[in-house]
């Protein structure tokens, strides 16, 4: 989606400003001072509030990159089996767990490419998780029943479109109900506006459809107004008032009426977000964020948190996401560039959570269409299925590994051809342990998630 | 204007023949005669492509082979919301022009155009794609083998010859291929690369001696060195592994089992109405079409002319519309733009239509001509608006992916700046580049009812309920015609009359 930078960038040179005019020798402080002294000067109490974040990499991001085997035993599997495809050790920022991996998992070591640095930050300093091989699953799966087609499994494997509608609403393209939006469903009636409960910044997503919540779309800029019900339209006095009937009239179609629906939610929500955000305090993008589109849209999402009092939010699920992830080609080039921003949107959103002093109650997660086939097409990969994700927030039990991690190489039971992961942890689990947190009982999270029954651990344990 | 009397004057079947002959305006030579006026480091980019697109939509007297080739970049995606926009002034131009000059020829020759693009093959990363290379572990890029099924030809699922989805003996959807049909695909398509004088090595990296300077408008080529001759077996085909590697050969063949599978009738078909005609076609409409895909009536498979005059003089295409019906479609925002620019016979100062993207939702149109988010389009044919009346009613309303809170309020906001003011760059004498003409509006603006059926009749067909019409009859009426100034006053009524029409539900879905 294409972003206007304008706003942000006369934002920025404000912020600049102001930065410039509290640092000493004349170099704009740190990041994170400023953004401590933003937060002590909203002087907010967080009261009873969470909030959910979803990060999708539409695309597919390629996990075999992005959580990298260290150990010498695997980085070397790692670099015979994707060739001109791997990162180079000197590439790579090795993470170390508080608690070392057990089980299978004994003695294996991870890294970050340098591109995710910001979030090597946050893992040191405990708040960030790192959930395994996680995909869409009906039921536990083991190769032998993939492979015999034994049990049931998910529909359209390895199709883009499909396996983002999984991700987001456990069935394939035509889902009409997401499970952000099935916890929004169930959270409602907390919320003194309805309209803030799922929130969009990035257009249309299955996942924040619900039931009785309806997905909010907003854009970088907060929401906008209809400038031409207001005021004097065209030498007339009257025809804004004309005009804010002719728009919100739907008639007896339900095309025409949903139509005019939507324009209705448009202008009621402009009216209680725009007058929110006035007092509320905004957080400036750092310049390394720029020119980031998923970098604006949390820096919309902190702005609405930050006016949740004056919106009389209590339960929020937000969406933001970044494309560009299918790199079949110049992966080398292209997904570091994407990192990059991930790793310091991600970053900059935290440091905002914890200015604001409410980053106990702020979760945000990484989700992808899957992940990608270990196997090189020559300076690409292909669509695969497990994958590897990221969960950040202040109740977060951060720098551990959840889930277990596949052998790495080829033709073996982790594997279902080309180095395609098959999910040890389902997308499920992975958001029934985000919903517990969130407040979803467990007698209501198969309204949420269908099929978490069918797994033995539905909470992966990695939220506090 | 002009058209709705030629319609009228001569019905729709010739009228539909008449603009099947009309000369296509190319965007090509606008782009080249452009580029050629810069210094050669400077001609990168698409601005005078964007400037094309705006001006061949708009004015174009082929509109309707521009509407078509519009609809098929909506099924055929190449995007230049990707690194293909800065590096390739050319390609993209010319690649709506393949669009435009298939529309009116055989589906057969437009999915071959489609697949030896070096547009598609950047996009789709079939470009380049090598053959598996057991030493290393390699395997061909699967992206363009996988995509030309799913979207470009036969879908997901096998389909009845009306669109709905076969069931198998226990009621099942059956899918149309599986994992391995995707492998096969993924080594049919390797070995094409640049267009050039010799296929050797280089010049399928991309380099060579000399380079083809007309290589991005040209098909790419194949170079066998790099095509695989592994066994490729796919929905019912085996091409027996080889010594002599054949890309253009295994093509075709693979290219004739997509055209000739019976789903393409119905799923190209069934596409085509959502984006022409109708969201939530008749099973019995989609299967009229898809006959004819089938059958032309001569014989002939996948004769686009008969598909699109099958989809236009269907009988429920042409069916009176009525309020409460569901036959219609939500107008696209760009579709709206180019519907402003036509109906009131804007005009390009410069005479090149000097405007670029529309994508912000917030600020803009929410989308641009061949700026499409990703290969799924803008929005997807089967999209239930979640929570929505539409969707408790059981129907599809793809355009409403791009319809939301933000890029209402967007659309009504530019529209108001539209109308008034034109659009564009601003020239010299500090106006906008493209100017309506609203002459006639302002010869009626006199007459509040004279004027809101001119407006009616123009971007409503004259479907305006009444209730709609009197609002807008009265919002004109309610500018006084004062002496001061008059002509600002007249002027007023038609702002008030065109914007308040385009921000009316009852245009935004058009039945």
């Amino acid at each position: 989606m294409e972003v206007r930078m304008k706003n942000i960038n006369q934002s920025r040179r404000a912020f600049l400003r102001t930065a410039s005019s509290l640092s000493v020798a004349g170099s704009a402080a740190p990041f994170a001072l400023n953004l401590a002294t933003i937060g002590a000067a909203a002087a907010q109490t967080a009261g009873d509030y969470r909030a959910l974040v979803c990060l999708f990499m539409y695309g597919a991001n390629d996990h075999n990159n992005t959580v990298i085997a260290y150990d010498t035993a695997n980085f070397n599997a790692y670099t015979s089996a994707r060739a001109g495809l791997t990162r180079t050790l000197a590439d790579l920022l090795p993470l170390t767990p508080s608690t070392p991996l057990t089980g299978s998992n004994a003695g294996r070591q991870f890294a970050l490419p340098k591109e995710l640095a910001p979030l090597k930050t946050v893992w040191d300093s405990g708040k960030l998780a790192i959930m395994a091989n996680v995909g869409p699953l009906i039921v536990p799966t083991t190769k032998a029943q993939y492979t015999n087609l034994s049990v049931p499994l998910p529909p359209k494997l390895f199709s883009h479109n499909d396996q983002q509608s999984l991700w987001q609403a456990s069935a394939p393209e035509g889902a009409r109900v997401g499970w952000g939006g099935r916890i929004g469903d169930l959270m409602i009636s907390q919320n003194a506006n309805s309209i803030f409960t799922c929130n969009s910044i990035s257009g249309s997503a299955v996942f924040l459809a619900g039931q009785a919540s309806v997905s909010y779309q907003l854009g970088t800029s907060g929401s906008t107004a209809i400038s031409g019900i207001t005021g004097s339209l065209f030498g007339s006095s009257s025809a804004s008032g004309t005009l804010t009937t002719l728009v919100t009239s739907g008639g007896n179609n339900v095309f025409t009426q949903d139509l005019a629906e939507t324009t209705q939610r448009s202008i009621d929500a402009n009216a209680k977000l725009s007058a929110a955000l006035v007092t509320a305090p905004d957080f400036p993008l750092p310049a390394e964020l720029a020119t980031s589109s998923v970098g604006a849209q949390l820096r919309v999402v902190a702005r609405m948190i930050a006016a949740r009092n004056q919106l009389g939010a209590k339960r929020q699920v937000f969406f933001v996401s970044l494309g560009g992830f299918d790199t079949h080609d110049d992966q080398l080039t292209t997904q570091p560039a994407l990192h990059t921003q991930v790793g310091n949107a991600l970053s900059y959103f935290y440091n905002t959570t914890v200015a604001m002093g409410i980053s106990d109650q702020v979760t945000a997660f990484t989700g992808s269409d899957f992940g990608r086939t270990l196997t090189s097409n020559g300076d690409g990969s292909d669509h695969g299925w497990g994958s590897h994700h990221f969960v950040v927030g202040g109740a977060v039990k951060g720098q551990r590994y959840y889930g277990t991690f596949p052998i790495m190489g080829l033709n073996n039971n982790d594997e279902v051809g080309s180095g395609r992961l098959l999910p040890t942890t389902s997308v499920e689990q992975f958001a029934a342990t985000l919903a517990k947190w969130f407040g979803v009982s467990s007698t209501d999270m198969s309204l949420v998630l269908p099929n978490i029954g069918n797994f033995a651990t539905p909470d992966v344990g990695f939220m506090a | 204007m002009s058209d709705i009397d030629a319609v009228s004057a001569s019905g729709y079947e010739a009228w539909i023949d008449s603009q099947f002959v009309k000369p296509q305006s190319f965007h090509l030579p606008p782009v080249t005669a452009y580029l050629n006026t810069l210094p050669a480091a400077s001609q990168r980019g698409q601005t005078a492509f964007q400037w094309s697109i705006w001006k061949n939509f708009a004015t174009g007297e082929d509109a309707l082979r521009q509407r078509v080739a519009f609809a098929l970049s909506e099924i055929f995606v190449v995007s230049l919301n990707s690194s293909i926009a800065f590096s390739y002034p050319r390609g993209p131009a010319q690649y709506l022009d393949q669009l435009g000059t298939h529309a009116f020829g055989n589906y057969r020759n437009l999915i071959d155009a489609v697949t030896y693009s070096p547009m598609m093959g950047l996009y789709l990363s079939h470009l380049r794609n090598q053959k598996e290379n057991p030493a290393t572990g390699a395997v061909p890029d699967e992206n363009y083998g996988r995509e030309v099924m799913q979207l470009f030809t036969i879908g997901l699922y096998e389909l009845n010859q009306d669109g709905t989805q076969k069931l198998d003996i226990r009621g099942k959807l059956i899918e149309t291929y599986g994992n391995s049909d995707v492998s096969s695909m993924g080594r049919i398509f390797t070995g094409l690369s640049w267009a050039g004088p010799d296929t050797a090595n280089n010049r399928f990296s991309g380099g060579g001696n000399p380079v083809d300077p007309d290589k991005e408008i040209k098909p790419m080529q194949a170079y066998n060195q790099y095509h695989s001759i592994s066994q490729k077996q796919f929905l019912g085909v085996t091409i027996p592994a080889t010594t002599v590697a054949d890309a253009n050969g295994d093509i075709r063949i693979a290219l004739d089992r997509l055209f000739n599978h019976p789903n393409v009738g119905p799923f190209i078909g069934k596409q085509l109405i959502q984006r022409l005609v109708s969201s939530n076609p008749s099973p019995d409409y989609v299967s009229r079409v898809a006959g004819v895909f089938n059958n032309n009536g001569s014989g002939v498979r996948g004769d686009m002319k008969a598909v699109i005059k099958a989809i236009l003089l269907d009988p429920e295409a042409r069916a009176a519309p009525v309020g409460t019906g569901t036959r219609g479609k939500v107008r696209e925002p760009a579709v709206r733009l180019v519907h402003w620019m036509r109906s009131f016979n804007a005009r390009s100062t410069d005479g090149r239509f000097l405007y670029g993207t529309s994508s912000d939702p917030a600020t803009q149109l929410g989308q641009s001509p061949m700026y499409a988010p990703s290969v799924f389009n803008f929005f997807r044919p089967g999209y239930i608006p979640p929570n929505s009346r539409v969707g408790a009613a059981g129907l599809l309303a793809p355009e409403m992916q791009i319809t939301n809170e933000t890029s209402m309020a967007g659309y009504l906001n530019y529209m108001r700046g539209v109308v008034n003011a034109g659009i564009g760059t601003r020239g010299t004498n500090n106006a906008l580049d493209i100017q309506a003409d609203y002459s006639a509006e302002l010869a009626l603006a006199n007459n509040p009812d004279l004027l809101v059926d001119r407006v009616n009749l123009l971007l409503v067909g004259g479907n305006l309920s009444s209730a709609t019409r009197t609002l807008i009859r009265n919002g004109i009426a309610s500018v006084n015609i004062g002496t001061a100034n008059p002509n600002a006053d007249l002027r007023n009524r038609v702002n008030l009359a065109i914007f308040m029409t385009m921000a009316t539900p009852e245009y935004l879905f058009q039945q």
